[in-house]
């Protein structure tokens, strides 16, 4: 399977891209939300999940979302958000825009394998 | 109590010029460079420059590195006038550069504007800088599994933060202000391999800029969730960074900053943090 990661910090897309390793996931990198939608153009959209941060330069990554479930292509790709915008209503704000999951920075390396996990 | 002057191979005239100035209060030290041991309980360091002093700028920033992101003011006295720039003095960490052929009440008036004690906090000032504290020390136990314990804090806004890399968010929305982080190079290269689970010889100036990024933004991210429904709520934009080795960094003298000292095993950091609680005491909505 096929899993963007999108985040404009190179460390975490690594240390995010180190947990998945051992799951055999073939890894795109993506520094904003233009480019994952330039990384999913490339992959004829066949992306199993896609792993976004909130605060990005550009298009951000809840505009990134929004776009995405417009899109006929791309509707059904599951987003979860993984960002330091970690209070109530901005976790609600992502749900309600269609992130099926969201985890909050900091994290450890245990609960980010655990989220990856539990998320696909 | 920090009542100790320390003069580092000063000449007679320059030891003379400080014993007319200080009180009885205030001790002076003077010392050979290599005989300095500990600066934790010094007030303010003296250096002269001399013709036999090559090394006396690498003096300064050896200096300046030790006083770890406290505010110590280093003061060089020139003993000729007119001899050159005083730039490379003020660049290496040096807070001021005094000339000794300048009339005695003039130096006496310079030396004592820096033993002026810092600012009492700002009534928010103590009700926001805990929270910052808590979450500092807690993204780097999370993210590096690094024991971090809080110094000190102290109040001055006119003290420039010497570092090599630092990371800077604005604080927007409903209060705003500035919150920043500052390392020296040994200590940001351990935390961001730690983060990353490699070793430290393989983090390159690249990760290093992008990780310290990431830590300013961790620790606004969940700071400001602390305040959610109090003035002090506030959103946070994308980081900047800065890394230059001995770069110093200046606020405005209009914004009240608290300086945040930190360590790390033997290592220490520095957090500044400056916010002004929103007007209409709320938060913005967003």
């Amino acid at each position: 399977m096929k899993v963007i990661i999108a985040d404009d910090s190179k460390v975490m897309r690594n240390i995010i891209q180190n947990a998945m390793r051992p799951m055999g996931t073939e890894i795109i990198q993506a520094g904003s939300g233009q480019e994952v939608f330039e990384q999913l153009e490339i992959h004829g959209g066949k992306v199993g999940a896609i792993f976004m941060d909130w605060n990005m330069p550009g298009m951000t990554g809840l505009e990134c979302l929004k776009l995405l479930k417009k899109n006929e292509k791309y509707k059904d790709i599951p987003v979860l958000m993984i960002s330091t915008e970690s209070e109530d209503d901005k976790v609600s704000i992502a749900r309600e825009a269609g992130a099926k999951g969201y985890l909050t920075k900091p994290f450890t390396n245990e609960e980010l394998i655990k989220f990856i996990n539990s998320s696909i | 109590m920090l009542n100790r002057i320390i003069a580092i191979d000063c000449s007679p005239p320059v030891i003379n010029v400080l014993n007319d100035f200080l009180g009885d209060t205030i001790t002076l030290e003077s010392l050979s460079f290599k005989n300095i041991r500990e600066l934790k309980d010094c007030r303010m360091i003296i250096l002269q420059e001399g013709d036999e002093k090559p090394d006396l700028l690498k003096q300064i920033r050896k200096l300046r590195y030790a006083c770890h992101f406290r505010n110590i003011p280093i003061i060089v006295f020139r003993t000729m006038e007119n001899k050159g720039s005083m730039e490379p003095f003020i660049t290496a960490g040096a807070t001021e550069v005094i000339s000794l052929q300048d009339p005695p009440a003039a130096i006496r008036q310079i030396l004592s504007g820096h033993l002026i004690p810092n600012r009492q906090p700002l009534k928010e000032e103590t009700e926001y800088i805990d929270s910052f504290v808590k979450n500092t020390c807690a993204v780097l136990k999370t993210v590096a599994s690094l024991d971090v314990s809080f110094e000190e804090v102290y109040f001055d806004n006119d003290f420039k933060i010497f570092g090599d890399v630092s990371g800077l968010i604005a604080l927007t929305g409903g209060a705003e202000g500035i919150l920043g982080i500052t390392f020296y190079w040994p200590l940001a290269q351990t935390i961001i391999a730690r983060m990353m689970g490699t070793d430290e010889d393989k983090i390159n100036a690249e990760l290093i800029h992008d990780g310290v990024a990431e830590i300013v933004n961790m620790i606004g991210g969940t700071t400001k969730k602390d305040f959610v429904g109090q003035p002090y709520h506030f959103e946070i934009s994308l980081p900047s960074v800065i890394v230059g080795s001995g770069h110093q960094l200046g606020h405005s003298d209009k914004m009240p900053i608290a300086v945040l000292v930190f360590r790390a095993d033997s290592q220490y950091f520095a957090v500044q943090i400056c916010l002004k609680p929103d007007p209409n005491g709320k938060t913005n909505g967003k």
